[in-house]
C-alpha cells in the first residue's frame, strides 16, 4: 500500500497536467482531444513510435537515477548535462582513437567504461570542491556544464574531428564499438537492457546496503550521521562519483547506441530533463523508469502532434512544464507529526 | 458548563494509536493539569484543540457548542492559544515586532508607536521585557512570557502550555507559575502540561491523567499528593529514588588528559571500568563541547582523549538533531553506526543489508527496551521517551567499554526516566565505564559514585565525603574553585 502511494502522486500529476494542457490547447483553438491523441499516438502508436520513446527514455533514466541518488543524499547535482557530454566525449575518444582497431569484445566495453569513468570524475570535481573548499555543488556542477560543452566543441573542431574535416563532428564509431540493435528492431539498441536493470540495482543499493543507508542518513541529517560515525564528506564525494558515472554511461551509450558519432549539443537538455524525471519519480529508483517514459513519450510524440493537429511542438514543452509543476505539487507529502 | 470540552477523541498516526478515548473538560478561571507519560498522547490532545491535528473521531465543544477546529487560526478566533515548549518567536525580530506580528493593522507602523503598544501589552500582563530587544537575545523563560503576552493580546481566553517548565531554570519556573496564578485570578483558563508533580500540586485546580491515549482520571487536585499522581500516571507504584550502584572499579577505561578546545579549559578525568561518574553543572559550562569532543566532531586545541577500552558509545543530549535521523525508520536508526565503514556483521554482510537480521535486531531492541513503535515507523513519529529508549538500545548494541550519556533523561516521564537510569546502573555493574553529564541534581545524586562539577570548562571534583546538594550547588556557581 505504501509502495502504491509512491506512484499515485506522479500518475495524478501527469493526468492533471494533461487536463490543464487540454484546456489550454482548446483556448489556442486546437482540438485538444485530437492533439493529445496525436501526442500519445506519436509516442506509443506503432512499433517505430515505441522504439523512439524507448531510445529517448534510456539516457533520461540513467541520468535521472543519478540525480535521484544525489538528491537523496542532500547533494544537488545539477550537472547531468555536462557529465553526459564528457561521457560521450570520452567514449568517442576511446572508440575512434585509442581502441580504433580493437575487436568488439574489447572496444565496446572500453568505450562504455571510459564514458562512465569520465562522468564520475567530472562530477567528482564538484565533490572535491565542496568537501575541500566548501564550494556549493549547485554552482560548481552548473558551471562544469558549460566547460563540458566547450570541451566537446573544441574536440570536434580539433583533435577528434572527422578525417575529411568537412563537419565539426567526429568520425563514425567503428562497428566494433557500436551497441548492437536488439533483434528485429530498427532503433532500440542493446544498451536499453541496462536501463531496465539499473533501477533495480540502484533500488537495492539504496535500501539493501550499508552504503545506501549511509547515503540516506546523510541526506536526512548530516549532523546525526556524523555522530553515528558516518562521514558526510566521504558520502558526498561518493554519491557525486556514482551520480556522474551514471550520467557518463548515458553519454557513452548515446554515442555507441544511437548517434554513432560525437557532435556538439548531443543529447542536449537530457541533464536538465533528468532532474524533472527524478522529481516526478519522487527520487525513488523504481519510479524513475515510468517517469523517464513519460518525458520520453512527450518528446517522441511532439512531432506527431505538430503534424496532425497543427499545434506547435513548443506546446509539448508547456505540457512537460505542467507535469513537473504538478508533480512537485503532488509529490511533496504533507507532514503530520505526532 | 465547561468552557472547553474534548470528548472521547481518537487519533491514529500510522501504526500508532495516539489517542483512544481522550477527554478533558476545562472550567473557566482554572488551571488544569494534563499529566501522562511520554507518548501518552498529551501533545496530540492539545494539538487537536489547537487545530494542528485532525482527530479521527470525538467531539470538541467550546462554550457548550460543538466546533470543528481545522487550523490554529480558527483556534485563536475561538480564544484558544497554544504556547509551545520551544519558542515560536521570530528570532531576528524585536520583541515588539513579534508581539504585533500577524495582527491586522495599518501597513506602516512607526517604531515609537510599535514599541509603546508592545510595552503596554507586556506591562498589562506583567512581563518585564524590553520591547526593542531582539527575540533571540531573550532567555527561554522570557520568550515564553512574551508568547503568553502575545496570546493574551489576541484575546485568548484559554491558554495551553506544552511542558513549559522543562526548558526553564528553577528561578524562571517560579516566575512562570506566579504569572499563571495571576492570570487565573483574572479569569483565564489554563491547561498546563508538565511532568513535574510538585509544580502541578503547587498551582493546579484539577488534573486529567492520560495513559496510552486514554483519559484514566479527571478530578480535583485537592487531596492528591505527588505519589498518588505518579501512580495514576504509570498505573502502579512509583519506583523509589535510585542510588548509585555499588561496584568495584576496574582498570582505567577512559582518560581525558588536559582537554582544551573551544569551551573547554583543561578537563582532567580518569574513568574506570565498572565505575559510574556523574558530572553536574549549569548548561553552558562545557557540556556541549565535551560531548562534541567525545563524539569526535570538535577539534581539540590541546590534550588527549585516551580510550583504553573501546568502543565508546554516546547518548547525545540532542536526540532530534544529533542522536537520531528523524526521517529514517526505527530499525535503520538502530543500525546506522554499524553501516559506517562498509558495514558490520551480523546486520551487514559484505556491505549488503540482511533484512532478516535487521528485523531481528529491531524486534529485539523494541522488546528489550519497551519501545512503543514498529520497526518501520519513522523515528519522527515516536515520542521523546521512545526516541531516547531507541538511542539507548543503539548505544548498547556496540557493547561499549565506555558509555557517555549527556542529559539522558531530559524531557522523559517518570517511568522512562527510571528505566534509563536503571540501565545506566546495570551497565556499570556489567563492567562498562559510565560517564553521565547532567544538569539535574537529582540525577547526578542518584547515579554518580563519584561526582564532579563542570564549571567554565573545567572539572571540580567533589571530595568523597561531601555528597550534598549544597556542596554541588556551591561548585556549580564557581565557589570552592580554589
Amino acid at each position: 500500500m505504501k509502495r502504491a502511494r509512491v506512484f499515485a502522486g506522479p500518475i495524478a500529476a501527469t493526468a492533471v497536467a494533461f487536463v490543464v494542457a487540454g484546456v489550454w490547447l482548446a483556448l489556442l483553438g486546437a482540438d485538444p482531444l485530437r492533439a493529445l491523441g496525436a501526442l500519445v499516438g506519436g509516442a506509443f502508436g506503432d512499433s517505430l513510435a515505441l522504439e523512439t520513446t524507448a531510445v529517448r527514455a534510456g539516457p533520461l533514466l540513467l541520468v535521472g537515477l543519478g540525480v535521484a541518488l544525489s538528491f537523496r543524499c542532500g547533494i544537488w547535482n545539477i550537472g547531468g548535462e555536462g557529465q553526459v557530454a564528457v561521457g560521450a566525449l570520452a567514449a568517442t575518444a576511446v572508440a575512434t582513437r585509442v581502441a580504433a582497431g580493437a575487436p568488439g569484445l574489447v572496444a565496446l566495453p572500453l568505450a562504455l567504461l571510459a564514458g562512465t569513468v569520465a562522468g564520475a570524475l567530472w562530477a567528482g570535481i564538484a565533490g572535491v570542491l565542496k568537501v575541500g573548499r566548501g564550494v556549493s555543488e549547485v554552482l560548481s556542477t552548473i558551471l562544469l556544464n558549460f566547460i563540458a560543452a566547450l570541451l566537446v566543441a573544441w574536440a570536434v573542431h580539433g583533435p577528434l574531428q572527422e578525417a575529411s574535416g568537412a563537419y565539426p563532428q567526429s568520425d563514425a564509431l567503428p562497428a566494433a564499438a557500436r551497441l548492437a540493435l536488439l533483434p528485429d528492431l530498427h532503433l532500440a539498441h542493446s544498451g536499453l537492457v541496462l536501463a531496465v536493470l539499473l533501477p533495480l540495482a540502484i533500488w537495492a543499493l539504496l535500501f539493501r546496503t550499508a552504503a545506501g543507508l549511509r547515503l540516506r542518513a546523510v541526506g536526512a541529517s548530516p549532523e546525526a550521521a556524523r555522530y553515528a560515525a558516518v562521514s558526510p564528506e566521504l558520502e558526498t564525494v561518493r554519491v557525486l562519483l556514482l551520480s556522474g558515472a551514471l550520467a557518463g554511461l548515458a553519454g557513452a551509450i548515446e554515442v555507441c547506441g544511437v548517434t554513432g558519432r560525437l557532435f556538439e549539443n548531443l543529447a542536449a537538455g537530457t541533464g536538465f530533463t533528468a532532474i524533472a524525471v527524478a522529481l516526478l519519480a519522487r527520487l525513488h529508483p523504481l519510479g524513475v523508469l515510468p517517469s523517464a517514459l513519460v518525458f520520453a513519450a512527450l518528446a517522441a510524440g511532439s512531432g506527431a502532434m505538430q503534424r496532425s493537429a497543427a499545434v506547435p511542438s513548443v506546446a509539448v514543452q508547456v505540457i512537460e512544464a505542467l507535469v513537473i509543476f504538478f508533480s512537485v505539487g503532488f509529490a511533496l507529502p504533507r507532514r503530520e507529526s505526532a | 458548563m465547561p468552557l472547553v470540552a474534548l470528548r472521547d477523541l481518537h487519533k491514529r498516526f500510522g501504526a500508532t494509536q495516539a489517542l483512544r478515548g481522550a477527554s478533558l473538560e476545562l472550567e473557566p478561571g482554572s488551571i488544569h493539569a494534563l499529566l501522562g507519560e511520554n507518548g501518552a498522547g498529551k501533545t496530540t490532545l492539545v494539538r487537536a484543540l489547537y487545530g494542528q491535528v485532525a482527530p479521527d473521531s470525538g467531539e470538541i465543544a467550546v462554550d457548550g457548542k460543538p466546533v470543528a477546529i481545522a487550523s490554529p487560526r480558527q483556534a485563536l478566533a475561538l480564544g484558544i492559544a497554544l504556547v509551545h515548549q520551544h519558542s515560536m518567536l521570530v528570532p531576528a525580530l524585536s520583541v515588539a515586532e513579534n508581539v504585533v506580528l500577524g495582527e491586522r493593522g495599518s501597513a506602516f507602523l512607526p517604531r515609537a508607536r510599535l514599541h509603546a503598544e508592545a510595552a503596554a501589552v507586556l506591562g498589562r500582563h506583567g512581563v518585564a521585557v524590553e520591547p526593542g530587544a531582539l527575540a533571540e537575545s531573550l532567555a527561554v523563560g522570557e520568550m515564553q512570557r512574551v508568547e503568553i503576552a502575545r496570546a493574551l493580546a489576541r484575546g485568548a481566553r484559554v491558554l495551553v502550555l506544552d511542558e513549559p517548565t522543562a526548558v526553564l531554570a528553577p528561578s524562571e519556573v517560579s516566575a512562570l507559575l506566579q504569572l499563571l496564578v495571576e492570570l487565573r485570578a483574572r479569569g483565564m483558563s489554563i491547561v498546563l502540561i508538565s511532568h513535574k508533580l510538585e509544580e502541578i500540586t503547587a498551582v493546579c485546580d484539577r488534573v486529567t491523567v492520560l495513559r496510552a491515549g486514554e483519559t484514566v482520571a479527571s478530578r480535583p487536585l485537592a487531596g492528591l499528593d505527588a505519589a498518588q499522581l505518579g501512580r495514576l500516571m504509570v498505573g502502579d507504584a512509583l519506583p523509589p529514588p535510585g542510588r548509585p550502584p555499588e561496584t568495584e572499579p576496574g582498570p582505567v577505561a577512559l582518560r581525558l588528559a588536559g582537554l582544551r578546545a573551544e569551551g573547554l579549559a583543561g578537563i582532567e578525568l580518569e574513568l574506570r571500568a565498572g565505575e559510574l561518574v556523574a558530572l553536574a553543572g549549569i548548561d553552558g559550562n562545557g557540556q556541549r563541547p565535551l560531548e562534541e569532543v567525545l563524539a569526535g566532531v570538535r577539534p581539540l586545541d590541546a590534550g588527549r582523549v585516551e580510550l583504553l577500552r573501546p568502543p565508546l558509545a554516546l547518548l547525545s543530549a540532542d536526540r532530534q538533531r544529533t542522536g537520531l535521523v528523524l526521517d529514517l525508520s526505527v530499525a535503520e536508526n538502530l543500525v546506522l553506526p554499524e553501516a559506517a565503514h562498509g558495514g558490520m556483521p551480523p546486520v551487514f554482510h559484505g556491505g549488503a543489508l540482511r533484512s532478516a537480521e535487521l528485523a531481528r535486531a529491531a524486534d529485539e531492541a523494541i522488546a528489550r527496551f519497551a519501545i512503543r513503535a514498529a520497526p518501520d515507523d519513522p523515528v519522527r513519529t515516536l515520542s521523546g521517551g521512545n526516541q531516547q529508549k531507541l538511542c539507548v538500545a543503539r548505544a548498547l548494541r556496540a557493547r561499549p567499554g565506555v558509555l557517555v550519556a549527556v542529559n539522558p533523561t531530559r524531557g522523559l516521564d517518570v517511568g522512562a526516566t527510571a528505566a534509563v537510569r536503571d540501565e545506566l546502573r546495570a551497565q556499570a555493574r556489567a563492567g562498562t565505564a559510565v560517564l553521565v553529564v547532567s544538569t539535574e541534581l537529582d540525577e547526578v545524586l542518584e547515579l554518580g559514585q563519584r561526582i564532579a562539577v563542570l564549571f567554565r570548562g573545567v572539572l571540580l571534583e567533589l571530595p568523597a565525603g561531601e555528597r550534598s546538594r549544597e556542596a554541588i550547588g556551591r561548585r556549580m556557581l564557581g565557589a570552592a574553585a580554589a
